[in-house]
């Protein structure tokens, strides 16, 4: 009989050795003693919270979501699912009015979009930040992104004719940075990709990913969003084409969290799932080719996100980055920037998030770079606000380097 | 994506490989399914009697400071074991008699570092010892969390805070002649311990505590750093699930993060470690090495596998992947011509190589050695 | 009264012993117990941990599974904190006998056991790890039970009514006065000091070692030493008890405790002489984990823990080879009129179970032949720890936001957890992260309930029985023990002996992570910490 070929516990959680590596690489750790950390947090906690979930800690909140643990592990042990997992299990308190507006995206950018201008002008003022502070307790130093006028997809689907004359096609699941706050970066994507032959179209309605709903404690909406967007991707894939994305959470969250923390299945479709960078690489890889400006230069440091750097497909935006002539490169040292999505905008845990960030915005501060390249619309807002450097999605500076 | 020598496993046998190959102008790629062994480091690199001159070159020119002296050195449990290679900020001694009076100074609250174990061992060497507890407002906040006042916390505090500790101790200092304290220095700033000896009047050791050892986690901080500095690709937290295989051959390497997109070589390198990191998995019935199915050297009982007696060298750890004299790997039978092994996953298997570090470093050595000679 | 008088000693720290002592002091009398080695070390500490509902024993002996029912009630009040109550389900399987199930069930409610025979989707839903294949299941009042716990509580109690406890103590002879016993010669196994103690009346609670502590007497007892072997899981698989509803036999319980789970058990007679030895062999554990995956199949691919095994006392009553279908009866032996040797009771046979009544009855025994007319009362009076229902009201109590290692000390100390209240942070470190143990739990037991040893310790507290097995805890807590002892040296070897009872319990199932977990092990103890 074949016995104990292999274990199996729910992420893994009973592989772990005790070995305490994760807890050298947890962010929060480093600055709130009151996180019980991944190790205790994750598989020592679980195998409490089974004999009564009256061992579930509230202080797991603290978890960034980051995944470094998970990255660290050398037993393959999920810790940063286990924590999230939990806190859905476990965690019955309902999610404040602000949390559920900082969760709410597609909400809140459809409501902004029209009166874009008036919005970005109150949101800037220190009044109005004042208000949030006191009110919902939205930290007062913290900058809201703008909105745009005009979404995205409105300025997609004007060229439908057009991007469906090209010989190859992709679907783009754009996110909701890219819909309500920054189309600019979409452009920029139909721009490289049309350059090699392919047209972009839409999902068929795509909605949010769903990530800040699964750690904001609204996991039922995240799993409507879920499935309604696997089955949009699997329309897609099974109309032949690959689906493409800009940013490395919403990528993470569907590839990931989507099957591990919702219960939500995309195995038919997960590997037609590719960050754009990957897709463009690979392309480059099998023979097309781009042609870039001879007069361009920049100096460019790459922070890869903490999602990027746990799908482990920073990889490929570093090679391509590194393709583009006149482009002076620096890899910064693996860190978290602090803000974890909706995390940092919390006031109790603004300190935190600038804590965690320090050393990275020092190492920028030192690179001296004119861009930071990043593929995540979240570590943007945090180190263009903390840092003053700007930061730009790699396929801007692709688009920005690219002969016309 | 395409390499000149594709490393599986990113601890020291494959870091020190992928340096070297990077240094000899070859492209590179280690995939590191989670970190290694390394963060379990003493500090002394094991089984290495002389101080080869590639190592030391290798290890100056990453920024790693070491020293080479064949006596002892003090352990965490007040005990004394042979050490020869190790990094700087290990003291080593001729002979377990290295002072008179010797003041122990803790962090109030530490639990993970043994005074009362060191001065038991040292009194039976002869020497008085005297334990004090230091009490820093920059440590306070730790103090707070039940569990996680742990070694690289502490030192990544004392990395900003180490004068204090320097002010502290001298102030402490009464007639001793040295001074212990925990090795929680030093973690990004490399010259911190230094500048800790160099600040006290008195011989200052830095002895071990529980993991994560912070000189290990430096020591894995610089190699990786001197990797990708030399133009190597580290793909941190993925995993080799499988490879492509022809007539003795390796295509590609297939990994978990990466998926379709296979990863081709000209070259491999399988330094994928012991059972701890998975280079070797055990079920009841046998031990097998999970990405290539290579031979593996075993007893085919498991009662074979262990020792009784705890303190005892266990069967199991002298277990490993079956290769020829040249270091190419095993699989039914015939040897692979060009993946090779290196690092703890060859076990005992070839006694000559030594083991732990000496074992890692020399086998990477000579795996390099091959793949450059073709 | 000299120091070294008393009205009653006895013999064997184990849940027998520990429960007369308690009945002895709480009836007023001056009690001593004396134990070779630390509480629960034999029978008491390796088995399932099992809180009987008797319903194993109602088909074949009635009589025990009476004495069961009633003494899971009383437990169950009287011993709160250390218990679970789970409820247990006996299943059967296609291949057993479903006709087995009335028998089961019409036995058990003429011995006065609640037996409710539910829906196998009923089963399923209350217990999802249950092998969703059963066609029948029967819900009973089983429970599960910390022996060590309330060995402790047991002797806590005995010594707040004054009692006296010698651990690490060894009978080396018996004071005897013609046919009468007066007392006995010990002797320190820690510091080989000998002394001499004196009482009218010596209780043997030696489980099955009371053999050759009587013919240290001069009177033979015929026992027969039965083997059982179990394994820990690493987690908790099932949160009710699982059993299989068949003749009683070889693997067929499934036990959830604390944070592990058991799957037990076996018998094979063995010799005296391996008593003190006694090993898992391969065969053991290839039918404990392919049994137990009958019952819960997720048992086949989950981490193993540990493999230990214990001895049964069996009291020579009838030929039956494997000694399972022994009655369980208690039996109790006045040697004065049995031997002709006055001032020799011994007390054995019995379950983890019906302690409290082998106690009632060696202490009814002691009394009368003291002359001393006092009622039982350890039936009514709850144990030192047990005043509360549920942990989590206690922890509430006595902190009002209680942290994990708050909340598992309540649901480990019960009551009593109020003596590890501290108002220094850092005595609420943790020793042991996998159990969540604080410094605070670690001192009490060393301080108030005669922890020497890290064995001891995990006995108390539960350090060392997480999945680590000691890797963090073991060093820590080494330092708290030098601290109290004063002596280095011995907490040295106590590292070492620790590091060795764990590898001897890991490498009768060292694969997969267990082997892992071993290497590491080795690796820092070896080479980082320089053990």
């Amino acid at each position: 009989m074949k016995l104990q070929e292999y274990t199996q516990s729910k992420h893994n959680f009973e592989e772990c050795t005790k070995c305490t590596v994760c807890t050298a690489y947890c962010p929060v750790l480093q600055v709130n003693p009151r996180y019980p950390g991944p190790k205790q947090a994750g598989p020592d906690g679980e195998r409490l919270r089974l004999k009564d979930p009256y061992f579930f800690n509230y202080a797991l909140k603290y978890c960034l979501n980051c995944k470094r643990c998970e990255v660290a592990c050398p037993s393959g042990v999920k810790v940063a699912d286990l924590i999230q997992s939990a806190r859905i299990r476990y965690d019955k308190s309902k999610p404040k009015l602000r949390d559920r507006i900082l969760a709410s995206t597609d909400f809140m950018g459809s409501l902004a979009r029209p009166f874009a201008p008036v919005v970005n002008g109150v949101t800037g003022l220190g009044i109005t930040k004042s208000i949030l502070d006191a009110t919902l307790k939205i930290d007062r130093q913290r900058t809201f992104p703008k909105y745009s006028g005009r979404s995205f997809e409105a300025w997609l689907r004007r060229r439908e004719k057009e991007q469906a004359a090209f010989p190859e096609q992709v679907s783009y699941f754009h996110g909701c940075y890219v819909n309500y706050n920054y189309p600019r970066l979409g452009k920029d994507l139909v721009k490289v990709l049309n350059a090699l032959g392919v047209g972009v179209r839409l999902l068929e309605k795509e909605q949010c990913c769903g990530i800040a709903m699964i750690t904001n404690g609204m996991s039922e909406q995240a799993t409507r969003h879920a499935r309604h967007n696997i089955a949009a991707i699997e329309k897609a894939v099974a109309e032949g084409r690959k689906v493409v994305t800009s940013s490395s959470t919403c990528t993470l969250t569907i590839r990931e969290e989507y099957p591990n923390l919702l219960g939500v299945d995309n195995a038919a479709v997960r590997d037609s799932l590719l960050m754009a960078t990957r897709f463009i690489f690979e392309k480059l890889e099998r023979g097309s080719t781009l042609r870039f400006r001879p007069d361009f230069h920049k100096k460019v440091a790459y922070h890869v996100p903490c999602h990027m750097e746990k799908l482990g497909w920073g990889v490929f935006t570093e090679k391509l980055l590194r393709m583009i002539p006149g482009v002076e490169f620096t890899l910064l040292d693996s860190a978290c920037c602090g803000i974890a999505g909706t995390y940092g905008f919390k006031k109790e845990n603004y300190a935190a998030s600038q804590a965690i960030g320090a050393p990275l915005f020092e190492q920028i501060r030192a690179v001296d770079p004119e861009v930071v390249a990043c593929d995540c619309e979240t570590c943007k807002w945090q180190i263009e606000m903390s840092t003053g450097y700007p930061v730009a999605n790699p396929l801007s500076i692709l688009a920005e380097a690219m002969a016309e | 994506m395409k390499f000149n020598t594709l490393i599986i496993g990113g601890g020291l046998a494959g870091l020190v490989s992928g340096i070297s190959l990077q240094k000899a102008g070859h492209s590179t790629a280690i995939v590191s399914g989670g970190q290694n062994a390394l963060h379990f480091f003493s500090g002394t690199f094991e089984s290495l009697e002389e101080a080869p001159e590639r190592l030391a070159t290798l290890l100056t020119e990453a920024g790693i400071r070491t020293h080479y002296q064949k006596g002892v050195r003090l352990m965490p449990l007040g005990t004394f074991r042979p050490a020869a290679l190790s990094l700087e900020d290990i003291s080593l001694f001729p002979t377990p008699k290295f002072g008179k009076r010797v003041l122990i100074v803790n962090f109030n609250g530490y639990h993970d570092f043994f005074s009362s174990f060191l001065a038991g061992g040292l009194e039976k060497e002869g020497m008085t010892c005297r334990i004090q507890q230091l009490k820093l407002s920059e440590l306070e906040w730790l103090e707070q969390s039940p569990s996680e006042m742990r070694s690289v916390q502490i030192a990544r505090i004392m990395d900003r805070m180490w004068e204090v500790v320097v002010q502290e101790v001298r102030v402490l200092l009464k007639d001793e002649d040295t001074v212990i304290l925990p090795q929680v220095f030093g973690l990004q700033d490399t010259s911190v311990p230094g500048r800790i000896r160099q600040g006290i009047p008195a011989q200052v050791i830095f002895a071990g505590t529980l993991p994560p050892s912070v000189p290990g986690l430096r020591t894995q901080l610089l190699l990786k750093r001197r990797y990708e500095l030399l133009g190597g690709t580290y793909l941190a937290g993925d995993e080799a699930t499988g490879a492509h295989v022809h007539d003795g051959v390796v295509h590609s390497v297939v990994t978990k993060n990466l998926d379709t997109h296979f990863l081709e070589a000209e070259n491999f390198i399988l330094a994928s470690g012991g059972f701890f990191s998975k280079g070797l998995v055990s079920n009841p019935f046998q031990i097998s090495e999970p990405v290539f199915g290579l031979d593996v050297e075993q007893t085919d009982d498991r009662s074979g596998w262990y020792h009784p007696d705890f303190a005892q060298d266990q069967p199991y750890l002298s277990f490993g992947v079956k290769t020829d004299a040249a270091l190419h790997a095993i699989q039914n039978g015939k040897p692979m011509k060009n993946l090779y092994a290196a690092g703890s996953i060859l076990g005992g298997t070839h006694p000559e190589l030594g083991t732990a570090a000496g074992l890692a470093i020399r086998s990477a050595f000579a795996a390099v050695d091959q793949i450059l000679s073709r | 009264m000299n120091h070294n008088e008393f009205d009653v000693i006895i013999i064997g720290g184990g849940i027998t012993g520990a429960g007369t002592q308690r009945d002895c002091a709480m009836r007023g009398l001056r009690t001593l117990l004396i134990e070779r080695s630390d509480i629960a070390t034999g029978a008491t500490g390796r088995n399932h941990g099992l809180l009987h509902s008797g319903a194993r024993y109602a088909v074949n002996d009635p009589e025990s599974a009476e004495e069961c029912i009633k003494e899971n009630r009383i437990l169950r009040r009287i011993a709160a904190h250390c218990i679970e109550e789970t409820d247990g389900l006996f299943i059967t399987l296609p291949e057993d006998d479903l006709g087995y199930q009335q028998t089961f069930v019409d036995a058990c409610r003429k011995a006065g056991i609640r037996a409710e025979i539910i829906d196998p989707d009923l089963a399923r839903r209350l217990e999802p790890s249950i092998n969703p294949e059963l066609i029948g299941v029967v819900r009973v009042p089983d429970g599960s039970v910390d022996p060590f716990r309330l060995c402790a509580a047991n002797m806590l109690d005995a010594k707040l009514h004054g009692g006296q406890v010698r651990l690490h103590t060894e009978v080396t002879g018996f004071i005897r006065e013609g046919d009468t016993i007066r007392g006995v010669h010990t002797r320190n196994k820690v510091t080989g000091e000998e002394e001499d103690f004196y009482a009218p009346v010596t209780v043997n609670a030696c489980g099955i070692w009371g053999s050759p502590i009587a013919d240290l007497a001069g009177v033979h007892i015929g026992m027969y030493p039965a083997k059982g072997a179990l394994l820990v899981f690493a987690h908790r698989v099932n949160n009710l008890v699982i059993n299989r509803c068949r003749k009683p036999s070889n693997a067929d319980i499934l036990v959830p405790g604390d944070t592990v789970c058991i799957i037990g058990t076996t018998s094979t007679r063995i010799p005296f002489e391996e008593c003190d030895n006694v090993a898992v062999t391969p065969d053991e554990v290839t039918l404990l984990i392919t049994e137990g995956a009958k019952m819960a199949p997720s048992l086949s691919s989950t981490r193993i823990l540990r493999a230990y095994a214990g001895v049964r006392p069996l009291v020579s009553a009838d030929n039956d080879p494997t000694g399972r279908n022994i009655s369980r009866g208690i039996v109790c032996l006045d040697h004065e009129t049995r031997d002709g040797l006055s001032g020799l009771v011994t007390i054995t046979g019995g379950k983890l179970m019906t302690y409290r009544l082998m106690a009632e009855i060696a202490t009814d025994t002691v009394c009368r032949k003291l002359g001393i007319d006092k009622q039982c009362e350890t039936a009514t009076t709850p144990l030192p720890g047990s005043g509360e229902q549920s942990y989590e009201s206690v922890a509430q109590k006595i902190w009002e936001n209680p942290s994990m290692a708050q909340k598992a000390a309540a649901a480990r100390m019960g009551t009593s957890a109020s003596r590890i209240l501290t108002d220094n942070r850092l005595d609420e470190r943790l020793v042991c992260e996998c159990e969540e143990v604080s410094v605070s739990e670690v001192n009490d037991a060393i301080e108030r309930l005669d922890a020497s040893t890290l064995t001891d310790l995990r006995r108390r507290t539960r350090i060392g029985m997480g999945t680590c097995q000691g890797g963090f805890c073991a060093c820590r807590a080494a330092g708290l023990l030098a601290k109290a002892s004063g002596c280095i040296e011995k907490e040295r070897e106590g590292l070492a002996h620790f590091l060795q009872e764990r590898w001897k319990g890991n490498y009768p199932i060292g694969w997969g992570d267990t082997l892992r977990e071993a290497e590491y092990t080795q690796w820092v103890y070896k080479h980082v910490l320089g053990i």
